[in-house]
């Protein structure tokens, strides 16, 4: 550590208290590594500083912009894309952790203002009791809701939904400025998305890292209903659940709808209890029904009839199953995102995408076809679909996903190369989007968006002129 | 360290994905948020949260950290090595990363590099001077009932030293009930607090000592007040042929003794060492429960809140230890209790003395037992 940045460590230590900051090497290194270090390699953050105030943000990224170091916010660094994993030496890393209040659950509109280290588990814990939850990504429940919705995660938990959580939201520029989004900008009602001019509370959506600190944010609460039911729908291929999905997402009718192939996702949940979980049609669809009671009868009724026309094998799933999806569905992810622990794997590399229904087979081809092609072994290959409401453009979330031994190194070089291939087919084969770019997607990707490419780093550093914000491995 | 042991553990690591989910105890069904890794939850940064930890791990086997900083010694020895990360990693992840015996093999490196804390050291010489965990030159005084026993209690320095109300309750137990014992002659510590802070060599000849002592007895059954002791003597000790038991298993095998219920609320602290490392939770709740009224907590059984002492904190952390202790202090009461119980001297010394100027009352449960017991 040079002279000089020990005098650093001081300022910032000046700031946020002496211990909540330290270049101890040994804490900076915990900092280092995340599941996506087959292509993000550890590198230490040269500081770590552990802010627990606005005030205290807008001081370390004042400093940190005057002598231009870079900085990376970090509110629960469970991303799994490498994106809190420093680019450059001598990085700040701002652990934001500390700061998790609930500012406030407000139940007459639907919302919740939240600071960085509040979490999905903490944040349900509180909204349960007006009878709301948040939306939840299939994510540990330990990860931040804010940065969650700030980025836009994808919300298959609950297909109803929908997209964006977002209402608004204040973030702290390196210049030490206050942006504040919609009608936070005008009054002190932070409930409303679209206040005066852009719409900048979506800049972030889709986007992997960020421009300054967002220190709060506003988001919407959904209702939680007594009445669920879910049913387990079996099929052989990808295509011919897609009429089905279809119908319930025309009729709006569940709340949570999936399809998986049956040995990922559903071995995550199954895998803790004793059944024949690889004796299921390869493809299973998920469907959980909810609705206050007359409206449930009937969405339940609907719900049934397709079911029965679907073509499919209805299937009787365990109760300990049916309960886990429900819980984890409405409830936060905590077994059901843990499909890591498939045997003999133990770790999870995916492609999440957006892109039409009509569209699946064709994926779920690309996929098998690409991990094959690269030496990657046909019981390591997995897929789901989640669609969204409103359904708009049949809009889904594609995962294509492969569970690996992590410390296989040769595994690491498979992966590698079927994202070189994987990620020009998808672009060829047409998508909507991905799920969040990140290091190696936005190459090829930003190749083909023409003029927007440009604007859109024009636009990050008219925010951050000195570069010091960590875009996430953009650009 | 060997290069097959270290392969294994750094695969072990690269499985760990970062989840967190090893920081809080089972969300669902009651969605509730608790807390699970004491020293996380005390010092903040990722280092003293299991993932951070590994990956400190993983940095000194590949030679990238060479020098035993502040903020390692502090994140690698301020951690109850209480395994309820483990516990709860391998019920959601399905993943055998073996935490505690990573931390445990992490140390051992650590110390075979000269990298202990200073207090750690200075235990390891007491022990060599004085054979105790604390440094005392007294005896604590206690004699065999009968050479030809099958019985032998192995007491531990923390019962001998620190809380002697454990060893007497016990023995009065025996006597009581008319139960012939035998003691060590000269009990050693039994070399735990070396295991866990790594210092392994130094456990060596106290391993030997007991061993032969135990050897020459003809006992077949050693009975513990210590689960510290006991994981020790079943995990770091060569098999003696005879069975190792905890106090509670031993008082469930006697059946009836006709103990006299008591009015009181209590609420049982599962010890780490009991519960996580040697898989005994009902034996406590059996006994517990036919002396006093059980009010549950929160967080029990795997995903028990740790009280804060081991692994070695509770010399060199104390205030964090305290800490622990204070957190475990307010969930009995959320549980309605009058008091907290537990089945480990160390576990009882803590929890008291952070209770000190609380209402709610510290047992053993061999306290409570010998006190319903009629003599
Ligand atoms: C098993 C697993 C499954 C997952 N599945 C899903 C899923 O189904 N859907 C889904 O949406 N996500 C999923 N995720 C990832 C999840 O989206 C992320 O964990 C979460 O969205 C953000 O991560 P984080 O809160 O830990 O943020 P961090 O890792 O702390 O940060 C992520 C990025 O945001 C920036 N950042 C952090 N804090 C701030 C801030 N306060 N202001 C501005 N920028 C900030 C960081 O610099 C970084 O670029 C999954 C993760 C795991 C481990
Ligand atoms: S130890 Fe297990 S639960 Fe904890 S972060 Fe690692 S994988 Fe997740
Ligand atoms: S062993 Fe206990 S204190 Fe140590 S990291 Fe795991 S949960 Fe935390």
């Amino acid at each position: 550590m040079t002279e000089t940045f020990s005098t650093l460590v001081k300022e910032l230590q000046a700031i946020v208290g002496e211990k909540n900051a330290t270049d101890d090497r040994a804490i900076c290194t915990s900092y280092s590594r995340d599941q996506h270090w087959h292509f993000v390699p550890a590198k230490n953050p040269a500081c770590v500083v552990r802010p627990g105030t606005k005030e205290e943000v807008r001081s370390v990224l004042m400093l940190a912009n005057t002598h231009k170091i870079p900085v990376i916010p970090y509110s629960t660094g469970i991303n799994v894309r490498g994106l809190t994993i420093p680019v450059h030496d001598g990085s700040i890393l701002l652990d934001l952790s500390r700061m998790n209040r609930i500012v406030e659950i407000n139940p007459e509109m639907k919302t919740a203002t939240v600071e960085p280290g509040v979490t999905f588990g903490m944040l349900l814990e509180q909204t349960r009791k007006h009878k709301l939850r948040p939306a939840f990504p299939d994510a540990p429940l330990t990860v931040s809701v804010l940065v969650n919705y700030y980025l836009r995660g994808i919300y298959q938990t609950s297909a109803t939904d929908g997209h964006d959580h977002t209402i608004s939201y204040e973030m702290i520029l390196p210049n030490g400025e206050t942006l504040k989004t919609g009608s936070r900008a005008l009054s002190e009602m932070p409930y409303f998305r679209y206040g005066v001019g852009p719409d900048f509370a979506g800049m972030f959506g889709a986007h992997p890292g960020t421009c300054g600190v967002v220190t709060e944010l506003t988001a919407k609460l959904y209702r939680l209903y007594d009445n669920r039911k879910e049913y387990f729908i079996g099929f052989d291929d990808v295509g011919t659940p897609t009429e089905f999905i279809y119908n319930l997402m025309h009729d709006e009718l569940a709340a949570s709808i999936r399809l998986v192939d049956n040995q990922s996702w559903l071995e995550g949940i199954f895998g803790t209890f004793d059944y024949a979980y690889d004796k299921l049609p390869k493809f299973v669809v998920c469907v959980l029904v909810e609705g206050v009671d007359g409206i449930f009868d009937a969405k339940d009724k609907l719900v049934r009839k397709y079911m029965h026309e679907s073509g499919g094998q209805i299937l009787e799933l365990p109760a300990e199953f049916a309960q886990t999806f429900e819980d984890e569905s409405l409830g936060g992810a905590e077994k059901s995102c843990m499909v890591f622990g498939l045997p003999g794997k133990g770790n999870y590399h995916c492609i999440g995408l957006y892109g039409p229904l009509t569209q699946a087979a064709k994926y779920y081809e690309v996929h098998e076809k690409t991990a094959l092609e690269v030496g990657i072994p046909k019981d390591h290959i997995h897929f789901y679909i989640d669609p969204i409401y409103s359904f708009h453009g049949q809009l889904c979330y594609f995962e294509l996903d492969v569970f690996y031994d992590g410390s296989d190194s040769g595994f690491g070089e498979k992966l590698r190369n079927y994202n070189e291939k994987q990620f020009h087919r998808l672009l060829e084969l047409g998508i909507y989007g991905w799920f969040r770019p990140y290091a190696g997607i936005i190459e090829p990707t930003a190749e083909r968006i023409g003029y927007l490419a440009e604007v859109w780093k024009k636009f990050l550093r008219v925010l951050d002129p000195n570069e010091i914000m960590n875009r996430g491995k953009l650009f | 360290m060997e290069q097959e042991r270290e392969e294994e553990i750094l695969s072990a690591i690269h499985h760990c994905v970062k989840c967190k989910l090893c920081s809080i105890a089972s969300f669902h069904p009651n969605a509730k948020w608790l807390p699970l890794c004491p020293s996380g939850q005390y010092y903040g940064y990722q280092a003293f949260y299991a993932p951070g930890k590994m990956e400190i791990f993983r940095a000194i086997l590949e030679g990238e950290i060479t020098e035993p900083s502040k903020g390692l010694l502090n994140s690698v020895y301020a951690c109850t090595v209480c395994g309820a990360c483990y516990e709860k990693c391998k019920q959601i992840t399905n993943v055998e990363l073996g935490a505690p015996e990573l931390f445990e093999e992490m140390r051992h490196e650590l110390a075979s590099r000269g990298w202990s804390l200073d207090v750690h050291k200075s235990i390891a010489e007491l022990i060599k001077e004085t054979k105790n965990a604390y440094g005392e030159k007294y005896e604590y005084k206690v004699e065999t009932t009968d050479q030809n026993a099958d019985v032998i209690y192995y007491i531990g320095c923390t019962a001998r030293y620190r809380v002697p109300e454990i060893a007497d309750a016990m023995l009065e137990i025996f006597d009581k009930l008319g139960l012939k014992y035998q003691v060590m002659g000269e009990e050693w510590c039994c070399g735990s607090v070396l295991f866990r802070t790594g210092q392994v060599e130094a456990a060596k000849e106290l391993v030997a000592h007991n061993v032969e002592e135990i050897r020459n007895s003809g006992a077949k059954t050693v009975v513990f007040t210590c689960p510290g002791c006991m994981k020790t003597f079943e995990k770091d000790y060569p098999d003696m042929g005879v069975e190792l038991v905890h106090s509670t298993q031993f008082l469930t095998r006697l059946g009836n003794i006709n103990l006299k219920k008591e009015d009181l609320k209590a609420a049982y602290h599962d010890p780490c060492h009991l519960g996580r490392d040697l898989g005994i939770y009902e034996e406590p709740r059996v006994v517990l429960s036919e002396v006093a009224d059980i009010k549950t907590m929160k967080r029990e059984k795997e995903q028990a809140w740790c009280c804060g002492s081991g692994g070695g904190v509770k010399s060199a952390f104390d205030d964090f230890a305290l800490w622990s202790a204070t957190e475990r202090l307010k969930e009995a009461k959320e549980a309605g209790a009058d008091a907290l119980v537990s089945a480990c001297p160390f576990c009882k010394r803590n929890l008291k003395e952070a209770a000190e100027n609380e209402e709610l009352e510290v047992y053993d449960v061999v306290e409570l037992v010998n006190r319903c017991l009629e003599g």
